[in-house]
């Protein structure tokens, strides 16, 4: 057990892509090009619900051939096109009991020859926070500003 | 999936800096005296008490009663639940952008090469 690891308070992803970010944002915000890219390999995606004004739900489910599924939803925060997208995020278990519940953030940067995309998904610190969605908000987007600045 | 009041109790245990601090403490050191786990820190004993009382409901350390001594050390495999879910949504979003980057090329037209 390292000490980054007792550190590490949020999950942080970021890399190039070679296209624009109007391409990437509608992958991810319109339900017919959201299901071509979010299933794994021997899932299919089906969108249950996409409403990206703030405070609009979302719900995306993962069916597997032999009738499994995977739910996972929330609600969107911000919807900046083509540039910012902040949710709240959960996995759902099978009887659709909403699980840890985290936020979510992904930031789509232009960069030379594509977009620089940074996700970066925040733990509630306390069912405070998790209560108060301005503020377990306001601390996910200071901390992506920071890193994106 | 562990279950979420778990991963809630844990992760909201190790958001406080003093409380991430006093666990980094007890990793180093093995076990401590309650009295040599606040030395470090210019906080009160009851504060020191409070953050003790929140990491062990959290399931992150015990304690140990020898004589008038209080000792406290970090659980055996305490931080697994966070780092299994930690580790299981990285994966989740590492695959899951190969994949929008896949169906993202496909939609972007050729640049001319200048």
């Amino acid at each position: 057990m390292s000490d980054s690891e007792v550190d590490e308070t949020t999950l942080r992803l970021e890399r190039l892509i070679p296209s624009p970010p109007e391409i990437l944002f509608a992958l991810w915000t319109q339900p017919a090009q959201f299901i071509r890219w979010w299933a794994p390999d021997g899932y299919e995606a089906s969108v249950d619900a996409l409403d990206t004004r703030p405070g609009g739900r979302w719900r995306t489910t993962l069916r597997r051939s032999d009738g499994s599924v995977r739910a996972t939803s929330g609600v969107y925060r911000i919807v900046e096109p083509p540039r910012f997208l902040a949710f709240s995020w959960a996995w759902e278990d099978e009887s659709g009991t909403r699980g840890h519940e985290t936020e979510v953030v992904v930031n789509f940067e232009s960069a030379p020859g594509g977009t620089r995309l940074v996700l970066v998904q925040r733990r509630f610190a306390s069912k405070q926070a998790r209560d108060n969605h301005t503020n377990g908000w306001s601390a996910s987007f200071d901390r992506l500003t920071r890193v994106a600045g | 999936m562990a279950d979420a009041p778990q991963l809630d109790s844990l992760f909201a245990a190790l958001a406080d800096p003093t409380r991430r601090a006093i666990v980094e403490r007890l990793l180093a050191a093995g076990e401590l005296s309650v009295g040599d786990v606040a030395a470090p820190f210019a906080i009160s004993g009851p504060a020191i008490t409070r953050h003790l009382q929140v990491l062990e409901r959290a399931g992150l350390i015990e304690r140990r009663i020898e004589r008038q001594w209080r000792f406290v050390r970090v659980r055996a495999d305490a931080l697994a639940p966070a780092e299994s879910w930690l580790s299981r949504q990285r994966r989740h979003w590492m695959a899951a952008l190969d994949r929008l980057e896949a169906v993202a090329a496909a939609q972007t037209p050729k640049r001319e090469k200048s």
